[in-house]
């Protein structure tokens, strides 16, 4: 047990050998952590269902808490209050006929991609194949596809759901410097070399493609030029246990709409598919 | 003692590289939601009678039903301001958010919401530290701790005095407790509250708006002065309508077809299966269909 002067040089000699051994391992694994988050790819990348960061799939209801009059009953003719029209959208949507609609095989104009989502429902999320999710919708029986790469087909038809293409987002790159021209540190004031990522944790959709059609029940207008971003998060609520799919879209529609569109879709998880209530399109129904 | 206080200095260096390979904090870099942001908010809810959506229990209904416009003119309530939860839903809800220092590290310890209606601010407390205890003094922003859920930032607030839901008397109690989640997709920031409230809710209640970053945006000051009681309203008066006297409670209903009792609230009606209830209710004759009345 006695520790003799030889011996405590001898120790402190061995550990600074390992320290300085261990030290680029630590320093590595740092920057590593600070660069590019996960394990290294090996093999194939990963399919967009493979890499989806949160689950989205399962059956969903809508929770109406926002515009309830507008989305549970159909609204008045003219009656465009939170929407952003210019003169000729007001123009059109003044000229709303539900009953023409129905007789003349338009009654899915209120159904399409821009007003799917807030029309009250059911959903139904699920893996088409490794690189389409789908969302079934009851209201309306619509399915709409969210194609992971790809375009929008120059030769398809426009259609009430359009052409979706999906990304995962989130994992954007950020300034490295300070905004004064210095590096940043990390809270322990270690430099962080390299660009730093951030994890994609949700979905991002962009329809275009669309037949002109309703943004909402009373005939307010998107027309063919109309773009759709969409922007899908999940969460659970730790107070109540609810998980929730929210969407936020954005419809731009320089024919009709002054500014972008912003509205907002949440929806509950269910356990199974009770409930589902498949309806056909309806004109004058407010789903 | 010497050489036993050597032995355990040489122990105790022996962890020292193992130190090295412990897993390093990330450095995490944050999505950057600090700046001005111009409010794409669509304010409903603005009619008396108005609780459409809103998962109201029956003591909440109470409440709303009892309040009168004309208590907007008491002089305690002219200038009370709106929580930030109410505030950022209001259309002049212009948003500023900073990052929030030590004052004397100077270390972010949080970030600090101000709205341009009645200048509420709210600080959110990253730094993990606790809640007060629940007898601690509760404010009209409460004390708010978050934390980053990948790119959101998710933070819990309590501690709230009593305020509205709407700006037309539907109450939130001093017991609720807010969820609320910032998450910024591009230049487009998404603000999305769930208020759970034992007292005047049956459910969640779950709301989101939109802001749009305007870096060149100026919130001007919002001065408020009140006048002394008995200006507008007779002074002591607390102007109210006991409960089954609110003779505009329906005029909302009336005014856009709705059944009357599909206007009052409640968590039922938020869900698809109460459209086709609906067809079942009693709808009272439409006087007019003359929109956009404002009350309160």
């Amino acid at each position: 047990m006695f520790c003799g002067t030889k011996t405590i040089r001898a120790s402190r000699g061995f550990l600074l050998f390992a320290t300085l051994l261990l030290l680029p391992v630590a320093l590595a694994a740092q920057d590593f952590g600070a660069r590019d988050r996960g394990p290294a790819q090996t093999g194939p990348p990963k399919t967009p269902r493979e890499a989806a960061p949160k689950d989205f799939t399962g059956y969903w209801v809508s929770v109406v808490t926002e515009l309830w009059r507008y989305r549970m009953l159909v609204p008045d003719k003219n009656d465009y209050q939170f929407v952003p029209l210019n003169p000729e959208g007001r123009k059109v949507a003044d000229t709303w006929d539900p009953a023409k609609d129905q007789a003349s095989g338009e009654e899915c104009s209120s159904y399409a991609a821009p007003a799917i989502m807030r029309v009250p429902g059911r959903l139904h999320v699920y893996w088409q194949d490794d690189h389409t999710l789908r969302v079934d919708t009851d209201s309306g029986t619509q399915t709409r596809l969210f194609h992971f790469g790809g375009s929008l087909p120059q030769n398809d038809p426009p259609s009430w759901q359009g052409f979706s293409v999906a990304s995962w987002e989130g994992d954007e790159s950020v300034d490295t410097r300070d905004g004064q021209g210095g590096p940043i540190q990390d809270a322990t004031g270690r430099l962080i070399r390299g660009r730093v990522l951030r994890q994609a944790d949700y979905l991002k959709v962009v329809t275009s493609g669309l037949r002109p059609g309703y943004l909402q029940k009373n005939g307010i207008p998107f027309s063919a030029n109309a773009k759709l971003e969409e922007d899908f998060d999940t969460f659970s609520d730790p107070y109540s246990g609810n998980t929730w799919l929210t969407v936020t879209a954005v419809v731009t529609d320089p024919q009709y709409l002054i500014e972008p569109l912003f509205t907002h879709a949440h929806f509950k998880k269910l356990p199974d598919n009770s409930g589902w209530d498949p309806t056909p399109c309806r004109a004058n129904e407010p789903r | 003692m010497t050489s036993t206080n050597s032995a355990w200095k040489i122990k105790a260096l022996w962890f020292l590289p193992l130190l090295l390979l412990l897993p390093a904090r990330q450095a995490r870099a944050q999505a950057d939601i600090t700046g001005e942001w111009s409010p794409r908010v669509y304010n409903d809810g603005m009619d008396i009678g108005d609780y459409t959506g809103i998962p109201l229990n029956d003591a909440g209904r109470l409440r709303a039903e009892s309040w009168h416009p004309d208590q907007i003119d008491l002089p305690e309530n002219m200038c009370r301001p709106h929580p930030i939860d109410i505030g950022l839903r209001v259309s002049v809800s212009q948003l500023l958010i900073t990052k929030e220092l030590d004052p004397e590290t100077k270390q972010q310890i949080g970030y600090r919401l101000h709205v341009a209606w009645q200048e509420p601010e709210q600080v959110i407390y990253t730094d993990d530290r606790p809640h007060p205890s629940a007898n601690a003094p509760h404010k009209w922003s409460g004390f708010s701790t978050g934390h980053w859920e990948g790119n959101t930032l998710v933070y819990t607030t309590d501690h709230l005095k009593e305020a509205y839901l709407t700006r037309t008397g539907v109450p939130r109690s001093s017991k609720s407790t807010v969820t609320t989640r910032i998450h910024r997709y591009g230049n487009y920031l998404n603000v999305t509250f769930i208020i759970n409230d034992p007292a005047y809710l049956t459910e969640p209640y779950i709301r989101e708006y939109s802001w749009v970053y305007t870096p060149d945006q100026v919130i001007p000051p919002f001065p408020c002065e009140m006048t002394p009681d008995g200006t507008i309203l007779p002074a002591g008066s607390v102007p109210n309508y006991l409960p089954g006297k609110n003779d505009v409670l329906y005029d909302f209903a009336t005014e856009y077809g709705i059944p009357p009792e599909a206007a009052l609230g409640g968590a039922e009606q938020t869900y698809p299966e109460y459209i086709k209830k609906m067809k079942t209710m009693k709808v009272a004759p439409r006087t007019t269909t003359t929109h956009f009345k404002r009350a309160g």
